[in-house]
């Protein structure tokens, strides 16, 4: 009886010369994904509010209290200041972020389709914009509307005053714009090119085709990116509070400094903060990746 | 002949200097508030007690109290816009604001950019809070050693130039103090009248302000650098020149419980009225 050959897998280690498909390294071969933050921020738990408030509530315990100034009193402070702070200054936030995202789609919107025109000068123009805007920081953007911008403009002897905080509406729109330009350019693209056959060879125009059907059905796969960049614009409006506009966190500092600047207040406001607007933008992250996995293209 | 020649030459030179200064004075800011009647002032709202927010979000302060006083002498309407130390110059040179009273020293460069009155209402000095333990004596202890200040002061460059501290400035005092709890910085560098207030409420008993007051230095509320010789900077010198002599500030001072300076006083009995009794 000759020896049994041990068969690979069974009887010995596994081993092959054959040529082998590797498994699909996910670190590599991937587009970069721009639901990151929106999909990271959507994965926590919708407890994370109240994990918070157990940090800030056991933050004496770690910093131990070193004055008269208790940490309660620090809370009691943060109780008196919250409705200013979220009706004339959380508010802002939000308003902000309401009308930059409105400038930021309807421009973007414009030059997204600029961006697949058939005229080569207006293509490239809309591509140089929107890769201007897209890869600045946002900060520079906004440093540069507040101080380029009047405060004042007169319009036929009418005095019209821009406050601040539209000007750092203006500021986050440019990016907005230029990000919004890149997902209605990518969503026009990503109608398979039959469509656009299918109704040439129905004698549509190039406008028809575009507004009846090509567009139509990019509405849909354009709302889960609209709405991330939503999100991740609400998330930058504090950007604003560097450049002295009127909001959350700019108004937070100085509640601070009517109550003393103690150090003990920091957590609780700025803890006060994370947590409104981690209330606030959740809802939108879990919306946003839920309709992403509804809307995908299943291949 | 004579005379005609005479007269012409004296209405030339009346003409000139008639033009020469109504060149130099246009009045702009000084017009503009009084044709839509409100002024519009630059304040602090993060200086504690000279310029922040109450509760319910209005500004207080010492120098809002000076404001509205300003308003109501002008009969005008006020209006308070918040101003940062960073942007505060800017806000007038653009006209953003008609005038500030924000705590601003009265500095040789700040003077080239905005029109600073005279004479100056308060006054303060540098000096640092540090742990007891550290037992620093002088400035110089400070060479090389992390030190926390606050954005926008101007004595953050004059510790760093003359006793070569590393300055580590903040935002906020909030922050800057919790990083002097936290040992990120051996000293905070600020206003002594400040540290001296935040000493005697208790909540610092580990601590101490070590130092000798220096650069002591006044501080000045401006108007637009064109109109700091003609009506808005007199008008405001005025302004400045009864508020020492009728004490109104001393009086400030104490409503607004800041430590009493001798500036003030001594101010007080130089304009004082050498007829009163």
């Amino acid at each position: 009886m000759s020896a049994r050959r041990p068969i690979p897998g069974l009887g010995a280690a596994p081993s092959t010369d054959l040529p082998v498909l590797l498994p699909f390294d996910r670190g590599k071969g991937r587009t970069p994904d721009i639901y990151l933050a929106t999909r990271w921020l959507a994965s926590l738990p919708p407890w994370t509010p109240l994990l918070i408030l157990a940090v800030m509530l056991a933050w004496p315990l770690v910093a131990h209290a070193q004055g008269r100034y208790a940490y309660s009193d620090a809370f009691d402070a943060l109780f008196r200041w919250m409705p200013f702070l979220v009706f004339e200054g959380f508010f802002f936030n939000i308003l902000i972020s309401f009308l930059a995202m409105a400038i930021g789609t309807v421009a973007g919107a414009a030059l997204g389709l600029a961006q697949i025109s058939l005229n080569p000068m207006l293509r490239r123009a809309a591509w140089f914009i929107t890769q201007l805007f897209r890869n600045s920081p946002w900060l520079v953007l906004l440093f540069i509307v507040l101080l380029a911008f009047p405060f004042e403009i007169v319009i036929g002897g009418v005095i019209i005053p821009i406050p601040d905080w539209m000007k750092a509406v203006f500021g986050l729109s440019l990016p907005i714009m230029a990000n919004i330009s890149e997902v209605v350019r990518g969503a026009v693209q990503s109608v398979p090119t039959a469509q656009w056959e299918a109704s040439e060879s129905l004698a549509f125009t190039r406008r028809q085709t575009m507004w009846q059907i090509i567009l139509p059905q990019c509405f849909k796969r354009m709302i889960p990116p609209w709405m991330n960049w939503y999100a991740i614009l609400t998330m930058a409006t504090p950007l604003c509070s560097l450049l002295g506009v009127e909001e959350l966190i700019t108004l937070s500092r100085q509640a601070m400094e009517g109550e003393d600047n103690h150090p003990e207040l920091l957590v609780p406001f700025f803890g006060f903060a994370l947590v409104i607007f981690f209330m606030y933008c959740y809802p939108i992250a879990r919306a946003t990746i839920w309709l992403e996995r509804k809307y995908s293209v299943k291949l | 002949m004579q005379k005609v020649l005479s007269a012409a030459i004296l209405s030339a030179i009346t003409l000139t200097s008639v033009s020469a200064y109504s060149a130099q004075c246009t009045n702009e800011t000084w017009n503009r508030v009084m044709e839509r009647g409100k002024v519009v002032v630059g304040v602090k709202a993060d200086y504690k007690p000279w310029g922040y927010r109450n509760e319910s979000g209005e500004l207080v302060g010492m120098e809002i109290d000076m404001a509205k006083d300003v308003a109501a002498t002008m009969g005008v309407e006020l209006e308070l816009v918040p101003v940062q130390s960073s942007n505060r110059m800017q806000f007038l040179e653009q006209g953003k604001i008609d005038m500030m009273i924000a705590t601003m020293s009265d500095r040789k460069d700040r003077r080239e950019i905005v029109g600073i009155v005279q004479p100056n209402y308060y006054t303060s000095g540098t000096n640092v809070m540090a742990p007891k333990a550290l037992a620093l004596k002088e400035w110089t202890d400070l060479s090389g050693k992390p030190v926390c200040g606050k954005q926008g002061a101007f004595y953050n460059k004059i510790v760093e130039e003359r006793y070569d501290a590393d300055i580590v400035a903040f935002t906020g005092n909030a922050e800057a103090k919790q990083a002097l709890r936290d040992k990120k910085c051996i000293a905070w560098v600020y206003d002594d009248s400040s540290i001296m207030a935040d000493l005697a409420s208790g909540n610092w008993d580990d601590f101490e302000m070590p130092m000798q007051t220096e650069d002591d230095n006044p501080w000045g509320l401006a108007v637009p650098k064109d109109e700091l010789n003609c009506v808005f900077g007199k008008f405001m010198s005025g302004m400045q020149y009864n508020w020492h002599q009728s004490g109104a500030l001393i009086e400030l001072e104490k409503k607004w419980g800041i430590q009493a300076t001798s500036y003030l006083e001594k101010q007080n009995q130089r304009f004082g009225d050498w007829l009163a009794e």
